[in-house]
């Protein structure tokens, strides 16, 4: 047990350390838990009412449309989901007109690293992304992010309820992400999902070899960015190693703790999902392979841009990809990027999710979903509205470890939910409530407190 | 043999780039947003001969044996106009040498407000092949940079017809830049940056009539800024703080200029003094973040509180004016009408609104007889997102819709295991 004394602890963060017992017999020493959170989540929900909302258009996220639907809430989660509910003395909340959604998930979010407002500090070093070297694996973007970046609270006035603020590209490997709420919070920690995984982002392709080649280091092509991957994993199946002879008592020395080291077993061990940062076709299929070759899943390529040339390699990997609906053509890894890419990798057996990687983009991920769903109706894919909702809620639940909890409205979830003024695919509609575990967060027809920058400004407090 | 020779005659003529000859479309029943009024016209027949519209009619009858386009009911508008893009002088934004919308600083003798960027535009360029199958059937393109401060240089407007020369005006406005973003790239402190905005005016105003020395030239730049203080050409001050729209607002007072604003993000907080000074704004409709301190009062309404005020507002969205310049300009006004902006004004914020800023309205931005043939049907409302063009019409004529893209997603379609 005196190992534990090698990790950071933080009040209750000794009790959040999980040790994982070897089956060896006589081990006697536990291996880390190399996904091991010391910074556990003191978010708190907000109190809850019980609600019942009542001649909702529902899509549930699992797939179905329900019109005229009745949602009850009680205790922040998800109790029933039907016609002709009985009445149990909830709160009614009158739907007609209205279409219900889980709460919309962002896999892909830089909100509390690229604080608004942009200044020229920014510019000389921002909190994106550690790039000193492009091996970042051992940072930890929660250690940046500000809460108090306004980003949030508009991610939330648009019906977002879950965030992962991944870091930038730049480096191959870019450290781990952080999945948050955008609840008004002091800190990143009352931000914290309960109990969500760190993820890791990596990176492919132009960016990397474009920034660190420039400055004359490594790596300067896309072969020397795969050197670089493939060296590093072989030393965390080296150090895991040392670990595994150290727990079975056949060393006695611990090996000596490597903050990007940890994170790559993690990788290997598949308790830290691998999200990368990957354009182009043959770069994925690449990176595809290297993960066959050393033993890791890639759980999701970001911006995947020409995804649907090999949808059936990445369907038989498990492998999603986020996307945009439409961005093309500004970076040569982006020229073969088309709009009918989301619904072709979904016809073809693969898994979608949008994403914003933009806190404007973020605002308006149902209007991504919708204009990637038209391009796939020009293509002669027809991809309704239940089905497409998917693409913003529970897949991206699945992909974070969180399919269990949010992304559907269904008994038991937590209470997500969003109360959209039409169909969410319209460029006309508003997110009229917006609900974080059965709490009332967000109100259209209530100014919402300002962020903290806010205050005092007569430009963003609306004083007129 | 003569009648063959005759229509190779005319393929060869339409090849090479002229424009329609003697032909007729009809596109019946339409819902045709004239913009002419307020009220579409439904079940419109809309003629268009020789590239020109002839007649827009409710229930009118199109003339015998003429192409017939049959709308079902679907709305027509005018073609789309980008009030201000950088179409044509970019390929790649991230590849250096497909970039020719700025100068790069400290290049000697480079002009400023004469940085004239008609020389660069690439009608082949595959963001404009976007942008037409997407309903665009203008555009101003304008300079990012001359790398003298505050000047960005001299904008041309483009008629996206499918052949021949685009560049339908060269030197339409002479575009600054002033605020923090251009801080740091030029002279630094914003109050120099209007100064040398003033200097440059004054300058220009006193060797204005003058002709120029035995054996000299008058610059590009001297020409440049006499088109605009003569007021034949608008100046267009890309800025959004307020202070900094006042300051717009006291130029075009002061030297009885015309001046457009680019951004205009904190408009909102101004909009009757730009109203007053008659300065039309092209906004961001999607611009709600505080992304710099002079864009604290970024907000979805601006649209809708500066067309309520009396400005005339165009829209071009930021990042993806280029890329997407067409279909980006129809979700930013159907944002903006989410957000409190007239349905119609909607429309003609990304129509008849930045015809009528640049000078066009003439010839384009609405639906009635005389003006272009440039018009679009659409599968849907115009405004949302999931809507797509039917036929793009330039100058009557329908335009190809296929893109680089659309050859991809036909090569790869057929592919997809299914």
């Amino acid at each position: 047990m005196q190992r534990t004394t090698l990790w950071r602890r933080r009040g209750a963060g000794l009790a959040a350390l999980t040790l994982v017992a070897t089956s060896v017999l006589g081990a006697s020493r536990p291996m880390p838990d190399f996904a091991a959170d010391p910074y556990p989540s003191t978010y708190r929900p907000l109190p809850a009412a019980d609600m019942l909302i009542v001649g909702v258009t529902v899509l549930d996220g699992a797939g179905a449309r329900i019109d005229g639907a009745e949602v009850l809430m009680r205790g922040g989660r998800i109790v029933s989901v039907g016609r002709g509910l009985p009445r149990t003395g909830a709160t009614v909340i009158d739907g007609k007109g209205r279409w219900l959604t889980p709460g919309i998930i962002d896999v892909h979010s830089h909100n509390g690293t690229f604080v608004l407002p942009l200044t020229s500090l920014d510019q000389k070093s921002s909190d994106v992304s550690e790039i000193s070297d492009p091996n970042a694996a051992g940072t930890w973007v929660e250690h940046a992010v500000n809460a108090q970046d306004p980003a949030f609270a508009v991610a939330l006035s648009s019906g977002v309820t879950t965030l992962q603020v991944l870091p930038g590209s730049t480096p191959l490997f870019s450290g781990r992400s952080v999945v948050v709420k955008p609840v008004p919070a002091p800190d990143v920690y009352a931000m914290k999902f309960p109990g969500a995984k760190q993820g890791l982002k990596m990176s492919c392709g132009e960016n990397a070899k474009s920034y660190f080649g420039e400055k004359g280091e490594a790596p300067n092509s896309r072969q020397g960015e795969i050197a670089i991957v493939r060296d590093a994993f072989l030393r965390a199946k080296h150090y895991r190693e040392e670990w595994r002879e150290y727990s079975r008592g056949k060393s006695k020395q611990a090996p000596e703790r490597d903050l990007e080291l940890d994170t790559l077993v993690g990788v290997l061990e598949g308790t830290i999902p691998v999200h990368m940062h990957c354009y182009r076709s043959s770069d994925m299929a690449v990176m595809l392979e290297v993960a066959d070759e050393l033993g890791f899943h890639i759980s999701a390529f970001h911006h995947a841009a020409d995804a649907y040339k090999i949808p059936e390699q990445l369907r038989s990997h498990g492998t999603c990809i986020a996307v945009w609906s439409d961005w093309w053509g500004f970076k040569m890894e982006l020229l073969d990027a088309i709009r009918e890419n989301a619904a072709m990798v979904d016809a073809g057996g693969g898994c979608v999710m949008m994403h914003s990687d933009s806190p404007i983009v973020g605002q308006r991920l149902t209007i991504e979903a919708a204009k990637a769903a038209a391009a796939g109706r020009r293509a002669g894919i027809a991809i309704p509205p239940e089905h497409l909702i998917q693409w913003v809620t529970s897949t991206p639940a699945k992909v974070l470890g969180l399919g269990d909890r949010i992304g559907k409205v269904a008994p038991g979830f937590n209470a997500d939910v969003v109360i959209w003024s039409g169909d969410p695919f319209s460029i006309y509609s508003h997110a009229d409530q917006v609900f974080v575990d059965g709490a009332l967060a967000y109100d259209r027809s209530k100014p919402a407190p300002p962020p903290d920058f806010a205050l005092g400004r007569p430009e963003m407090e609306d004083v007129r | 043999m003569i009648a063959r020779m005759k229509s190779s005659i005319v393929a060869a003529l339409a090849f090479a780039g002229v424009a329609a000859q003697a032909e007729t479309v009809a596109i019946v029943h339409a819902r045709a947003w004239t913009l002419t009024s307020d009220a579409p016209v439904d079940d419109a027949t809309i003629v268009v001969t020789d590239g020109k519209i002839v007649s827009v009619a409710a229930g009118g009858s199109a003339p015998p044996s003429v192409r017939l386009l049959d709308a079902k009911g679907r709305p027509v508008t005018p073609g789309l106009m980008q009030a201000a893009s950088q179409l044509g002088l970019v390929e790649v934004g991230a590849a250096s040498e497909t970039v020719d919308h700025t100068i790069k600083p400290g290049s000697p003798g480079q002009p400023g407000a004469g940085f004239d960027v008609q020389y660069a535009v690439n009608p082949n360029s595959s963001l404009i092949q976007v942008a037409r199958a997407d309903g665009l059937t203008r555009a101003v393109t304008y300079p990012g940079g001359s790398g003298v401060a505050p000047f960005s240089g001299s904008a041309a407007l483009l008629h996206l017809l499918e052949r021949g020369d685009i560049v339908e005006r060269p030197r339409i406005g002479v575009f600054v830049s002033i605020g923090n973003r251009s801080a740091s790239a030029t002279v630094g402190s914003r109050a120099a940056q209007w100064q040398s905005l003033r200097n440059a005016l004054d300058t220009a105003k006193a060797g204005a009539g003058t002709p120029p020395a035995r054996g000299a030239v008058k610059s590009a730049d001297s020409i440049a800024l006499e088109l605009v203080l003569e007021g034949k050409i608008p100046l267009a001050i890309s800025t959004q703080r307020a202070s900094d729209l006042r300051q717009a607002a006291g130029l075009a007072r002061d030297y009885g200029i015309r001046v457009i604003v680019l951004g205009g993000v904190e408009g909102w907080m101004v909009a009757d003094e730009l109203a007053a000074a008659k300065i039309a704004v092209v906004l961001d409709p999607t611009a709600n973040l505080p992304y710099s301190f002079d864009e604290l009062g970024a907000r979805l309404d601006n649209a809708a509180i500066l067309q309520q005020a009396g400005v005339t507002i165009a829209m071009t969205l930021g990042g993806v004016q280029s890329y997407n310049a067409g279909s980006s300009l129809r979700e930013g006004a159907g944002l903006a009408v989410a957000n409190g902006l007239p349905y119609v004004e909607g429309l003609r914020a990304i129509t008849s609104a930045p015809a009528k800023i640049w000078g066009v309205d003439d010839r384009s931005g609405t639906l009635a007889p005389g003006m272009d043939g440039d018009l679009v049907l659409w599968d849907g409302d115009p405004l949302e997102p999931s809507t797509l063009p039917i036929a793009v019409l330039v100058q009557g004529r329908e335009v190809s819709l296929v893109t680089h893209q659309s050859r991809l997603r036909d090569r790869y379609l057929p592919l997809l295991p299914r």
